[in-house]
């Protein structure tokens, strides 16, 4: 056997070895592709709670509202307050943190005077209920009343008490889905979000 | 946890009971039906608006009707429901985009699984020291390689 038949002899048989290889190594690659993905996937799975409902309305312009002021029975209009920041506040009266929560919000309105607009939106109740509620507890802010919950599914409530935060243009900053527990707490929050400017 | 308390607070029923909406008509009604088929109450636990009987998934309904009223088309209500709670609101998620992959790679994977099972099937058993086969010399006939080696040997 020469030289020449030798060289011949390697160069080809090492070529289906190689691609033999090759193809593992693809596996391989898909495979471990395959399980970042999953790994990436339950990882952010199991980093959110699966309880919280998301809230995409951030950054956008809050949807417009009609409602009738509980005290009086006039109609109330988001238009109405162009100009300026607002605090939204959902709750109802058969909602127990709700109770607790509202002197926090009477003594950050109080405290607050006309720079921030409180408006209370009562939803998922009755009106003589909401009614008697707030001529009982004299709130110091507006109280309106969402007879059918729509201006709640407009802004994307999904439990109560919610509290949107609304800037002067009319941009939903942020909402908080849990109960303030202190006007400091409430206070820190507005300065953050609507007085940030 | 408190939120989900909550939640379970609206989805349970302790809101008090408030008028319905009227429906609309057949048709309409029936397209508002299907599309609360598609839409998670956003206080319940895995149910749909139109299975609920929760208050606010009554209200979700009643926003669905609105906006058939409308004449907005079944993407627009998809829309408005996504715009305020996410993808989640969705009971299905959409077959675009970046949800695409949930309905595409589970078959990628089971298409992979199937490829792996046949090529694995397919590969033959390593053949056997002894006299060649006649498919392993037909094979090595038309191998020019082979045939080379063949050649050279002959000389």
């Amino acid at each position: 056997m020469t030289a020449e038949t030798k060289d011949v002899a390697v160069t080809p048989a090492a070529a289906p070895a190689d691609t033999g290889a090759n193809k593992r190594l693809v596996g391989v690659g898909i495979a471990l592709a395959v399980m970042a993905l999953m790994v990436y996937v339950m990882a952010r799975g199991f980093g959110t709670d699966p309880h919280s409902v998301p809230f995409l309305l951030s950054g956008k312009a809050a949807p417009p509202f009609t409602m009738k002021r509980l005290d009086t029975g006039q109609n109330v209009s988001l238009e109405q307050f162009k100009g300026r920041p607002i605090v939204m506040h959902y709750w109802a009266t058969w909602c127990g943190p709700c109770k607790y929560e509202i002197p926090v919000l009477d003594a950050v309105a109080r405290q607050y005077g006309d720079k921030v607009v409180f408006i209370g939106v009562v939803f998922e109740d009755t009106e003589p209920n909401a009614q008697r509620f707030v001529r009982e507890l004299n709130w110091s802010f507006l109280q309106l009343f969402d007879p059918k919950s729509t201006i709640a599914v407009d802004y994307g409530v999904s439990g109560v008490p919610e509290t949107y935060f609304i800037d002067k243009r009319g941009i939903i900053v942020t909402k908080s889905i849990s109960p303030f527990e202190s006007p400091r707490e409430l206070s820190a929050m507005i300065t953050s979000t609507i007085l940030k400017d | 946890m408190l939120s989900f308390v909550l939640s379970l607070a609206l989805a349970q029923g302790y809101a008090p009971p408030r008028e319905g909406t009227t429906p609309l008509d057949t048709e309409r009604e029936a397209r508002v039906q299907r599309l609360g088929k598609q839409l998670r109450c956003a206080v319940c636990q895995g149910v749909s608006i139109a299975d609920s009987p929760a208050s606010m998934a009554r209200a979700q309904l009643d926003k669905v009707r609105e906006l058939v009223e409308q004449n907005k088309s079944d993407d627009e209500i998809y829309d408005f429901f996504v715009e305020r709670y996410g993808e989640w609101a969705l009971m299905e998620p959409r077959k675009s985009g970046v949800t695409l992959g949930l309905w595409v790679f589970p078959l990628l994977l089971l298409a992979g699984g199937v490829w792996v099972i046949v090529a694995g099937t397919r590969k033959k058993p390593a053949a056997p020291s002894g006299p060649a086969t006649d498919a392993a010399n037909a094979a090595a006939a038309e191998d020019p390689f082979l045939a080379q080696v063949r050649a050279d040997l002959d000389k």
